[in-house]
């Protein structure tokens, strides 16, 4: 700052607007600066996630710099990740065995070669002497793309029964040592022994990771972590969002289009949210934008909301009700609730009867659902939908253009009841509305059927409202209440679901209810309902966007069955051998997160010899993820493991080598946005500070170490496609993270309008020399707007200063909004009953999964066998939560939010502390029946009770302890290590409080894994049956 | 019922600060509100202050305290954030045999870091703990490193303090919330109430009838802590 300033923190020209990623939130943030180091952050006025409402997007930046918005206490303490002493700076090269918290830093490009060519890496440690380590070359076998895209069609072909294994072995003779298993072609090449995990991962970087992974190594293994989230809360929003419509992929009309998403309550505007195994004042995307919608409704009297939580959490402090319901049985809830609604004649049937896109226009509806479809029903059960042809209807002919093709195709109709009638059904018509009955049971050319509708009543009758209660362990006065707060807003009430409902072996079920419930009140769409998140396309790939960043003309196709076995029929595979399948395979689901290690363990499908990690800490953040280190640890099943870290962490301290990454204040990456945010938006991440890491070359130009410069590296030795010159083609070159992310904000500047008429302005003389000055101290290996200009010419770099002025781009508050309903729509078909769900079977049962939302017991093995601890005296059942002060595995630096809470605690109802003759402050060991010791066993020779402190609290059910997630560190900063033979000491502080992570249970028959939801793809955390042990 | 989005509250109450510093230092008395119904009890005041002020360890202008009440399933519970009172007969002024700590003319209760002798009878004398000694220390002490972040200059009382050598204040001095005056003579509001995600924090000048934190006083029930003590706090409590 200027000397005179008093204040520098609001000079526009100590600022630089960028994203939080202290959670996955991502509240805009402002950095401010002072002497090239960040100071101080606060929110960015222009992001809806911290000002209600942000103010508009063309404010003044001098004005702006005067206000801030508001975030949490993590967003707060941010600079302390950023700073924190703990960090790695140089490439760290294992010393030791694995595990033993012994490195050498190396040089970058010794640390290239290495991983790239493999040898004996680490022949210097004891055991490991004549130890060859595979390199990528090893793994890159398959490079001719013309060869692996011919071979990706033929593999789909021997699963479609298009062609044998023989005629594929004779076809490809040539080309079958490429393959990990000539005799199972579908397992792919080799080339996917190579896998790519991640566990935070945010646009652009994602492109850099698909790009070097998928289409670069030619791999089909890039992994997220979405189930150890909410991963069935997402494969819910997939199938609830499959469209049957023309497939051009397929040439036929299916189920297609379903996205991995999901809905939320539109805060601002709803009268009533029920939260259901959701904390919005403490995580759940998230506080800071969540919260002053809430208590500002509650202030004003909008607003009324309800918590179901076996926990009081904090926004149980705000709510008209409070029902600590019993873990696993939130559908039970929902049912209840249900019930009631049909039984009182409280649902929208108006919404309902509408069977198509027609007759939902015609209401001025933006959805419509498949309530009024009609389901065959075999030996009582419900199975597919009723085609047209099975009685008689003719097939519809239509025609469809799709991306400049137009293709003539028959669709069978659905059909639904009317007037003593059966009635065709074309989903996507828009001449023809058609309406429903929706209770429909009868019988028509034989052949039984019911509504969805229908089954969804059948099942909530099923039971009396009482014995939902007794299921669920609450009060039937309450679920009633419930029911009828629900039902007396029309559309501005919404059930808001999340982990607490997906995070068990019936998640995708309990989530199915939930939404089902929303559907009964036809609330998608409208404000106050259920919404979806909306954002603006930087990749280029929408009309009119200037720069296309897919364009990649030597990709190498990658196909086959991934590792983790996801996205793949098991019976259609040439593994296929009867059930139980020796692991699960995740037709619905992708992105299993605990299936990527044990996978490798079992070298099932196939053995692994590469992993890269980046961003994430299975070990530390999985149920059960103390089995990871059994694997991670041993270097026959896994040869060659690669981490990206900020710190040493606890599971990069297994790692061969670590590449030290940037973090949020030094990178870019293109956040998106969240199912509660109506308005359409993408934050933009930039470099505010200088890069901490070293400073290497790669192709011939300086850059920080990080995961972008890693790629690159690799990519310039192994002269990958789609990374240096022409990359994206003639004249567009991939050889700095630059050529990839400011084309992208220059499509991002143009909007998503292809007439341009969204296109932000060019930054004015004054705004540009702000934005100069904001970066005085960044080096030109970040900043270089010589370089910029190069990439995107004068006009789009102007442009997309503008855009980095205000941190990305954000539609303005009101413009969400269109009359009663949502201006950024879903718009399309919900589906209440899930005929592609039913369509799958389960890999190791056989049988079909249910195409009903239903409440299904929790708590089971992967066999669906109820698994009995409590017989064993394991009577507690551990849930965890997250406090607002932690985000899971990296926020042990955080020293100011330390110093608020130094540990956490292990939550007891006063009734089972005296059962246990506990009281606050008693130390106790968690143990369960698959980890009876308490134990984290680091495989290094050192293990780590589960210990904690006890808190007594009425803020609990009976029956079910709690603990926060973010503590009981034994890496991060919290341990000696050893570098280049000094040892560097651990601070104690980040080593308090308790992770119980290592009691959930493991599943009995897939002996190395947590039990999981086996539709959904969810990690289970809510439902452990555990003892504490007082020591 | 509607929904009623009309410009956030701290945009209005930025407005507030704006008009009462067009008049004269006497003819503002700043006060604080905290609706006790909307705090969230995140701690993103705690922890803004701390990185605002650049505080110590040991040092914690405005904790947030929690108070759970009721039998299962009936259960309350109320976070109330504590900053300094700014009592308009402030115990901790008598207490200080220097003069250092005193009460400005615009209600604020002050602390002149260059007379302070960090004696500490403020400390003890506050009924309200919301004083505290800066002992010097760093959180990031016995790392590989103290970082940067720590050792920048903080803008309490319109002055640049850095904490980077021995003695310098505001090292060994007592040290409290200020309301943030740096900031608010700036036109900003103080750190705690702009980071306040419940929007429970009000701030502004009593003396200004049209001021939200005036309105607010005028049409909901309040409290203050330890009124008993008579020390006539500017930090209000709704309930």
């Amino acid at each position: 700052g200027k000397p005179q300033d008093k204040y520098p923190l609001d000079n526009p020209e100590n600022i630089i607007y960028s994203v939080c990623l202290q959670c996955n939130t991502g509240c805009g943030i402002k950095v401010k600066l002072l002497n090239g180091q960040a100071v101080k952050i606060d929110g960015n006025p222009y992001s809806p996630w911290t000002m209600y409402p942000s103010i508009k997007y063309a404010t003044d930046i001098k004005e702006a710099a005067k206000i801030d918005g508001a975030i949490c206490p993590k967003g707060q303490s941010g600079i302390q990740t950023v700073y924190d002493p703990y960090r790695i700076r140089r490439v760290l090269k294992r010393a030791g065995k694995r595990g033993s918290n012994k490195w050498v830093s190396i040089p970058f490009s010794q640390a290239i070669k290495e991983i790239v060519y493999g040898g004996k890496l680490f022949a210097s440690v004891p055991g490991e002497e004549n130890r060859v380590v595979p390199g990528l070359m090893d793994v890159w076998a398959l490079r001719d793309p013309q060869v692996a895209k011919a071979m990706a069609a033929d593999v789909e072909n021997l699963w479609n029964k298009k062609m044998t294994l023989a005629e594929f072995q004779s076809k490809w003779a040539d080309h079958l040592d490429k393959l990990i298993d000539p005799a199972h072609p579908d397992l792919g090449p080799k080339n996917n022994q190579f896998v790519f995990a991640w566990g935070r991962l945010k646009g652009g970087r994602s492109e850099f990771i698909k790009r070097f992974t998928n289409d670069g190594l030619g791999s089909i293994n890039t992994h997220g972590h979405t189930t150890v989230c909410q991963g069935s809360l997402y494969f819910t929003g997939k199938a609830m969002s499959e469209q049957y419509a023309f497939d051009s992929k397929k040439g036929k009309v299916d189920w297609t289009g379903g996205d991995k998403f999901y809905w939320q309550a539109d805060t601002p505007n709803s009268e009533f949210i029920l939260f259901v195994g959701a904390s919005p004042f403490e995580a759940n995307y998230g506080p800071a934008q969540r919260i002053p919608k809430i208590t500002e409704g509650l202030e004003c009297g909008r607003l009324k909301i309800a918590v179901v939580d076996p926990r009081y959490n904090k926004a149980a402090s705000k709510a008209w009700k409070w029902l600590p319901n019993k873990p696993g049985t939130e559908a039970a809830v929902a049912l209840a609730m249900i019930n009631w609604i049909i039984s009182n004649n409280k649902y929208d049937a108006r919404y309902l009867a509408n069977a198509n896109k027609a007759a939902a226009t015609a209401d001025g509806e933006p959805t419509w659902s498949n309530a009024s479809w009609l389901v065959k029903i075999v030996d009582g059960k419900p199975t597919e939908f009723l085609r047209g042809s099975e009685i008689g209807l003719p097939k519809i002919s239509k025609s469809e253009t799709i991306s400049g093709t137009t293709y003539d195709y028959e669709l069978d109709p659905l059909v639904v009841w009317k007037d003593g009638q059966p009635v065709a059904v074309d989903p996507n018509s828009t001449a023809e509305a058609v309406e429903g009955e929706l209770d429909v049971e009868t019988t028509i050319n034989g052949i039984t059927v019911k509504s969805s509708f229908r089954l969804l009543k059948d099942h909530a009758l099923s039971k009396t409202i009482d014995e939902w209660a007794d299921i669920c362990g609450l009060e039937p006065e309450d679920l009633i209440a419930l029911a009828r707060e629900f039902t007396s807003h029309g559309k501005k009430a919404a059930a808001d679901v999340h982990r607490g409902v997906s995070q068990h072996t019936n998640g995708f079920y309990n989530v199915g209810v939930w939404m089902s419930l929303n559907l009964l009140i036809g609330n998608f769409d409208w404000k106050g309902g259920m919404i979806k998140a909306s954002t603006y396309n930087y990749d280029g790939t929408k009309t009119g966007k200037p720069f296309d960043m897919t364009k990649n003309p030597g990709k190498i196709a990658n196909f086959g069955i991934s590792s983790i076995r996801h996205n793949v029929k098991y019976e259609n595979t040439t593994i296929f051998n009867g059930y139980p399948a020796k692991r699960h395979w995740y037709t619905l689901a992708s992105d299993v997160y605990q299936e990527i290690i044990p996978s490798i363990g079992d070298a099932y499908p196939y053995p692994v010899k590469v992993l890269f990690q980046y961003m994430g800490s299975p070990v530390y953040s999985l149920p059960g993820g103390h089995k990871n280190i059994e694997v991670l640890s041993d270097v026959n099943k896994l040869p060659l493991y690669v981490a990206f870290d900020i710190v040493v962490g606890e599971s990069s301290m297994y790692a061969d080598y670590i590449f030290p990454d940037l973090t949020y204040l030094e990178r870019w990456e293109f956040h998106g946005s969240h199912p509660n945010v109506a308005q359409k938006v993408q934050p933009v991440r930039q470099p505010a500070i200088a890069p901490l890491t070293e400073k290497v070359t790669v192709f011939g130009q300086t850059m920080p170490i990080s995961l972008e410069t890693v790629l690159l590296a690799i990519a310039e030795e192994m002269k990958l496609p789609g990374f240096g010159t022409d990359a994206f083609g003639p004249g567009r070159h991939l050889k700095h993270q630059d050529d990839m992310y400011i084309p992208m904000l220059a499509n991002l500047a143009f909007g998503d309008d292809a007439t341009g008429k969204e296109t932000v302005p060019e930054a004015s003389a004054e705004e540009i020399a702000v934005f100069y000055a904001a970066r005085k101290h960044l080096p030109k290996e970040v900043f270089d707007p010589q370089r910029w200009q190069a990439l995107v010419g004068e006009s789009w770099f102007k442009r997309i200063i503008y855009l980095l002025n205000r941190g990305g781009l954000y539609q303005d508050f009101e413009k969400a909004y269109d009359g009663e309903k949502v201006k950024n729509k879903y718009g399309k078909q919900i589906n209440l009953y899930q005929e592609k769900t039913y369509k799958t079977k389960n890999s190791m049962t056989g049988k079909a999964f249910p195409g009903l939302p239903q409440y299904i017991r929790p708590y089971a093995d992967a066999l669906g066998r109820p698994i009995n601890d409590l017989s064993e005296g394991y009577n507690l059942t551990l849930i965890t939560y997250k406090d607002i002060l932690h985000t899971k595995s990296r926020t042990a630096s955080n020293y100011w939010n330390l110093a608020v809470e130094s540990e956490n605690y292990i939550w007891v109802n006063p009734r089972d502390a005296y059962r246990y003759g506990l009281k606050t402050g008693d130390r106790v060991k968690i143990v369960s029946a698959s980890n009876t010791s308490g134990v984290w066993d680091l495989k290094n020779g050192q293990k780590k009770e589960m210990i904690g402190k006890v808190k007594v609290t009425e803020g609990i059910r009976d029956g079910v302890i709690a603990f926060s997630l973010g503590w009981g560190h034994w890496s991060y900063g919290s341990q000696d290590v050893t570098v280049d033979g000094k040892v560097i000491k651990g601070d104690s502080r980040r080593r308090q409080g308790v992770h119980g992570n290592a009691a959930m249970r493991l599943d009995p028959v897939i002996n190395n894994t947590c039990i999981s939801d086996l539709a959904g793809g969810s990690a289970v955390f809510y439902d452990t049956r555990v003892k504490l042990v007082k020591v | 019922m509607s929904s009623s989005v009309s410009g956030d509250k701290l945009l209005i109450m930025q407005e507030d600060v704006k008009r009462a510093l067009a008049r004269p230092l006497s003819q503002r008395q700043w006060a604080m509100v905290i609706d006790l119904k909307k705090c969230a009890g995140c701690h993103a005041c705690t922890i803004a202050c701390i990185a605002e002020n650049v505080l110590p360890p040991h040092v914690i202008y405005r904790p947030v305290l929690e108070q759970e009440s009721g039998v299962f399933p009936n259960v309350k519970k109320q976070f109330i954030p504590r900053p300094c009172m700014h009592c308009d007969k402030p115990p901790c002024v008598p207490a200080c045999p220097v003069g250092a700590t005193f009460k400005q003319a615009d209600k604020v209760v002050a602390v002149n870091y260059e007379k302070c002798i960090g004696c500490g009878r403020c400390v003890t004398a506050c009924p309200y703990s919301a004083r505290a000694l800066d002992d010097g220390s760093f959180y990031t002490e016995g790392t590989p490193a103290v970082q940067g972040y720590e050792k920048r200059p903080n803008f309490e009382y319109n002055q640049q303090w850095k904490r980077d050598s021995a003695f310098a204040a505001p090292k060994g001095r007592a040290r409290k919330c200020t309301f943030c005056i740096h900031r608010v003579s700036q036109g900003l509001l103080p750190a705690c109430t702009v980071t306040c995600v419940g929007r429970a924090t009000y701030f502004g000048d009593l003396a200004d009838p049209n001021a939200l934190v005036s309105k607010l006083l005028k049409q909901r029930k309040y409290m203050r802590l330890l009124e008993n003590k008579g020390t006539n706090p500017r930090v209000y409590y709704l309930l």
